[in-house]
């Protein structure tokens, strides 16, 4: 891993502040670590937020929701493209967190109930991470065996949530509804009654998009920390990293944990959102829908798999009919085969640099040699 | 006494189904280290082929069936060359631009789950598409047993015969045929065999051409029992997976255990309390041997055997 | 200046999703023009329920044609917008949104399954959608926008169990499929077996995804019932009447699933579905002029859909019920939708095609379900099909029962019998 980072100030010598915070978020463990790529970035935020004031209310919904699964496609990219662990599981946390959010908002519609809903709710989905995570990091299971375990597991929760339609199956006022799944559940809200956040459709779309870029900015700094490179290590090699002394399965389970909070934050988003959570996001068609998306982002770039979150999703989403599977499986199968890191990484290791050629080599006056790059 | 032979009739069922389902992907992922997630649609594939083959075409249910296999073989030889070892893209593009562009998916576990997940996704659909929403269904063959009162269906039982016929033929093909001992000798040490002259990309191609036309023959064995619809295969996964997965690293005596232990215990649950626990009981068991023997039943098998064997 | 130029790699990164969602600014989409009127019909014809949702869509696209080439509703054309929800129900929730956001529908048909139905139920109500839902389900919703025109649970069970007592006697085995529809179905059978003087000796519930029956079978003939009533439901739950036909089960079978709407006797090779009757309001071979005349519904449809496989017994409900609509609209004399839901509520009828003769059926105002004809349809040996029994059967349970009165008071809700009948608990 020996490419260099920015690490320290930039050329100018401006705000040494700035060029802290950039040593915080730059490293070798993702993709973009130049004045560039932030200028980018921010101008795609500035572009995402005008958004709303360009379209309608039903395409700021539909983007909300694919902001909103972008935190599962970040969960698995945290959990396989960093840890090593392929899990067809997040689903199972996303679904958890998601149903734990209805039924304690369902009982309890205030704003103060709501908010504490949302915290649960996502405690929910961390804690059934490391339930899970502990019965098979400690249990010894390994590689493929694991990604079964967690195939397995969100059948079972399939099969129970959908049998869960009787009066039984009632928590207070919320019943869970088995296979048509609960209804009205609540729209987010923050704080207690009285100074309350409250959302709408606009509103919602920049609480997702705000928490989004912050969580994203989060999960970089965590990356490129020395503690990212301790989970980069268990995913290249467990045994060499168990001999130099770390603790390998106490740092698969907290990274799992960690992809569970964050599966579970999605859940509990989506739960807001659509105001219904059902069994049908354990089935195997959903679950597979993480792993198709951080696969074709890159999963070893958070950036990847955020880009390939909303990319596909709104390409799936556009497309109708008969053809919308065949094209999405035929997809799939080209970019796995073609490019198997994924796009970002492609984009970043192989086609901006042939782009920067080109450039150069039209540019035929430069007879300098190429100045050092940097990044 | 009628319940004893009711519990016998089902666990032969369920080993039926289990080690039937199980077979292919066993020996895909034993020799290979591909994970096959189109495991399903290839068996849907030899049901659909199967069921063409009798009805359309008006073959008798036997040469249907191995029609059925043939079709499933050839499909699975166009995507090992295709997919599995990108041998024809790579050929195509050296031609082309002079260098490969596709790396073979063997021992890649998660990329191979990935692309197989969307050769299944185009399967089912292009079936939908091409065949439409159901297929007219061929009856079941061979009438039932009556005993006191019950009665079961005599092909099912039967199938039981035709799954312990399926697991000694592949043992008989790894143990006493030439492509057999190459196939040993790659999963063993894949490097070592190369280097004494093993073509080991042809042992690949003809275990995944095996591995399909075992999911064919699941597929057009069951085809006279379950409903012809393009998701068909989806029903079979579970139990398959969770048979190798239990099974182990040894494909014929893990496949056989698993499909032993865990047919035990379906049909046990299911005869007393119904089939949802009975689905629920072959889930549970699974994770626990997993949690248990993390190795399934032959590799835990394997190593108390090498311990002893020190120990000796 | 070659420092401009180079090291774009992070600009492009970065913008990818830029590029994406820039993409999604295309509104598109218009509001209906002030002559025409646009139905929204959603009806699933990929995924799981492409098999029974693809009639639907059909029947309503016959409808709608034979409206418009009679001079359209009030003198406007109907147009339709008929997106495939590809049996997804966030597809669905999305469709639904757009539908009457985007495209402003005067009045929306969707979905196959009640979980798509309680799916978009909450956007409905909060945009008081005039929602038209045509499948048979377990009955109970009594909501201000939905009109649950197709038979309920209790209509459809109804009308076969107690023949199927008289025929063959007290003794029942329940199967149903281990969710809501089926679950609440098997309380209703357990509330008629009561009314009727019978007696559920057994239920199994069995999980969707089951397709292996040989242990149901056989606790099947352990019980040794006068008759089994099942509620299976989906493809996995078909594979149940062929392996019973190869077991030897022969007890006879009432259903309010099979054959009238994934046509089995027709898909499975005799005498998988012998001796099944099926308690429906419609099936392809319901003897009555309106269906089986020389141009009458079967033939119109298969003039339009040569190459349709069956017509099933929702693609019924659909049809008539936008025949409904149509007689609302005019009545009211509006398009506007909360005049045409009072109008729907002043007591419609119309000549469906499952009403023998000049009968016809009628929404009931109070509940906005409808008094269907039902009929008992027996598959013989070689799976031809007759009518054994036919009566109207009223939906009672939100009338009588509940005291469901949407005409005097607007609710959104969905009752179940477990809170009002003993036996069903």
């Amino acid at each position: 891993m020996a490419t260099e980072t920015s690490a320290g100030s930039p050329a100018d010598g401006s705000a040494g502040r700035l060029g802290r915070v950039r040593s915080y978020l730059e490293g070798p463990n993702t993709v973009g670590n130049s004045r560039q790529f932030w200028a980018g970035f921010l101008v795609a935020l500035i572009a995402l937020a005008a958004y709303p004031m360009l379209t309608n209310s039903y395409q700021v919904g539909r983007v909300t929701l694919f902001f909103v699964y972008a935190f599962l496609g970040l969960s698995l990219s945290i959990v396989w493209g960093y840890a090593g662990v392929l899990s067809f599981g997040q689903v199972v946390f996303f679904g958890v967190a998601g149903y734990t959010f209805g039924v304690i908002s369902v009982n309890f519609a205030t704003p103060a109930g709501i908010t504490g809903a949302f915290v649960v709710g996502v405690l929910g989905g961390a804690a059934m991470a490391a339930v899970l995570g502990y019965f098979m990091f400690y249990g010894g299971v390994r590689d493929v065996y694991v990604t079964i375990i967690t195939l397995v597991s969100t059948l079972v929760l399939h099969t129970f949530m959908a049998q869960t339609a009787g009066d039984e199956w009632t928590i207070g006022e919320a019943a869970l509804g088995g296979f048509n799944g609960m209804p009205t559940i609540p729209n987010l809200a923050l704080g207690v009654e009285g100074a309350a956040l409250t959302f709408d459709n606009v509103t919602y779309y920049y609480f997702v998009l705000a928490l989004l870029v912050g969580m994203y900015l989060a999960l970089r700094v965590l990356v490129n920390s020395d503690y990212g490179r301790v989970m980069v290590a268990v995913r290249e090699d467990e045994d060499r990293t168990q001999m130099f002394g770390y603790n390998v399965k106490r740092t698969k389970l907290t990274v799992f944990t960690l992809g569970g909070a964050l599966a579970g934050l999605s859940g509990v988003l989506y739960a807001a959102w659509g105001n219904y959570m059902s069994p049908g996001v354990f089935e195997l068609t959903f679950a597979s829908l993480p792993v198709i998306w951080v696969s074709v982002g890159g999963r070893k770039s958070l950036l990847g798999a955020l880009a390939a979150t909303i990319g596909i999703e709104y390409f799936r989403n556009s497309l109708g009919g008969e053809l919308a599977f065949v094209i999405v499986g035929a997809l799939l199968l080209v970019f796995i085969l073609g490019l198997p890191g994924g796009i970002v990484p492609w984009v970043d290791e192989k086609l901006v640099p042939w782009l920067q050629r080109i450039i150069q080599s039209r540019s035929t006056g430069a007879a300098a040699a190429p100045t050092e790059e940097t990044d | 006494m009628a319940n004893g032979l009711n519990l016998l009739f089902q666990f032969l069922d369920s080993f039926a189904f289990i080690v039937l389902a199980a077979a292919g992907l066993a020996i895909i992922f034993g020799i290979m280290g591909v994970i096959n997630l189109a495991h399903g649609e290839f068996i849907m594939l030899g049901a659909y082929a199967t069921t063409l083959a009798n009805i359309q075409f008006g073959l008798p249910l036997p040469a249907a069936m191995l029609a059925g296999v043939a079709v499933t073989v050839a499909f699975g030889f166009v995507v090992e060359r295709t997919i599995v070892s990108g041998w024809l893209p790579n050929a195509i593009s050296q031609r082309a631009i002079g260098r490969n562009v596709i790396e073979p998916l063997y021992d890649r576990l998660a990329d191979s789950m990935v692309a197989t997940w969307g050769l299944s996704l185009i399967m089912v659909q292009g079936v939908r598409i091409t065949l439409g929403n159901s297929l007219d269904q061929i009856g079941t063959p061979l009438g039932n047993i009556a005993y006191g009162g019950f009665s079961y269906s005599l092909y099912r039982v039967s199938l039981a015969g035709v799954a312990l016929a399926v697991l000694l033929g592949t043992y008989a093909l790894f143990r006493y045929t030439t492509y057999g001992m190459r196939a040993r000798a790659t999963i063993q040490d894949e490097d070592t065999a190369r280097a004494m002259g093993v073509d080991t990309e042809r042992t690949y191609v003809t275990t995944f051409a095996i591995g399909s036309g075992l999911a064919g023959l699941t597929g057009a064995l069951y085809a006279p029992t379950i409903t012809m619809v393009p998701g068909l295969g989806s029903s079979f996964l579970v139990e398959a997976f969770v048979a190798v997965v239990v099974g182990g690293p040894s494909v014929v005596l893990g496949t056989t255990l698993a499909g032993g232990l865990l047919g035990a215990i379906n049909a046990t649950v299911s005869n007393l309390f119904g089939t949802f626990f009975g689905r629920i009981a072959l889930l549970v068991t699974a994770i626990v041997m997993i949690r248990f023997l993390p190795d399934g039943i032959t590799g835990f098998t394997e190593r108390l055997r090498d311990r002893l064997q020190e120990g000796a | 200046m070659s420092d401009g130029l180079s090291s774009r790699r992070g600009f492009l990164a970065s913008s990818a999703v830029l590029a994406g969602t820039a993409l999604a600014g295309c509104s598109g989409g218009t509001a209906s023009s002030s002559d025409t009127v646009t139905l929204g019909i959603l009806e699933d014809r990929s995924g799981n329920f492409a098999l029974v949702g693809d009639p639907k869509h059909k029947a309503s696209l016959l409808a709608i044609e034979e409206i418009n080439a009679d001079g359209g509703i009030m003198g406007n054309q109907i147009e339709v917008f008929d997106p495939d929800p590809q049996s997804d129900n966030q597809r669905y929730q999305e469709l639904t949104r757009r539908a009457i956001n985007q495209q402003q529908v005067d009045a929306m048909w969707a979905g196959y399954s009640s979980a798509t139905r309680e799916a978009i139920r909450p956007i409905i109500d909060r945009e008081d959608q005039l929602y038209f839902y045509t499948t048979q389900y377990e009955g109970g919703v009594c909501d201000h926008n939905v009109f649950a025109v197709g038979p309920t649970a209790r209509q459809q069970l109804g009308s076969v169990l107690p023949y199927l007592v008289e025929e063959y006697g007290p003794r029942i085995y329940t199967i149903a499929a281990d969710y809501n529809f089926g679950q609440l179905s098997a309380d209703w059978v357990k509330v008629l077996a009561d009314e009727n003087d019978a007696e559920v000796i057994n239920e199994e519930f069995i999980p969707l995804s089951n397709s292996q029956f040989g242990s149901t079978i056989n606790r099947i003939q352990e019980a040794d019932p006068d008759f089994v009533m099942s509620m299976l439901v989906g493809a996995n739950h078909t594979s149940f009447y062929e392996q019973k036909a190869s077991a030897g089960l022969d007890v006879p079978i009432g259903t309010s699933t099979a054959m009238a709407q994934g046509y089995e006797h027709l898909r499975l090779d005799p005498p998988a579905m012998e001796n099944i009757y099926a308690g429906v309001n419609y099936m392809e071979e319901i003897p009555t002029e309106r269906n089986t005349r020389e141009g009458g519904f079967v033939d119109r449809y298969f003039e339009k859909f040569p190459d349709a496989p069956y017509l099933n017994e929702e693609a019924e409900n659909n049809y008539f019920s936008i025949y409904m609509y149509k007689q609302a609209v005019e009545q009211a004399g509006t398009f506007e939708q909360e005049a045409v839901k009072e109008a729907l509520e002043s007591g419609i009828s119309f000549g469906a095609p499952e009403a023998p003769g000049d009968e016809e059926i009628s929404l009931v105002p109070e509940t906005h379900h409808v008094d269907h004809h039902m009929w008992v349809m027996r598959a013989d040996g070689e799976h031809n099909v007759e009518a054994v029994d036919n009566r109207v059967i009223p939906e009672t349970f939100l009338k009588d029962t509940v005291g469901c009165d949407l005409t005097q008071e607007d609710e959104e809700t969905q009752y179940t019998p477990q809170d009002f009948y003993e036996e069903a608990g």
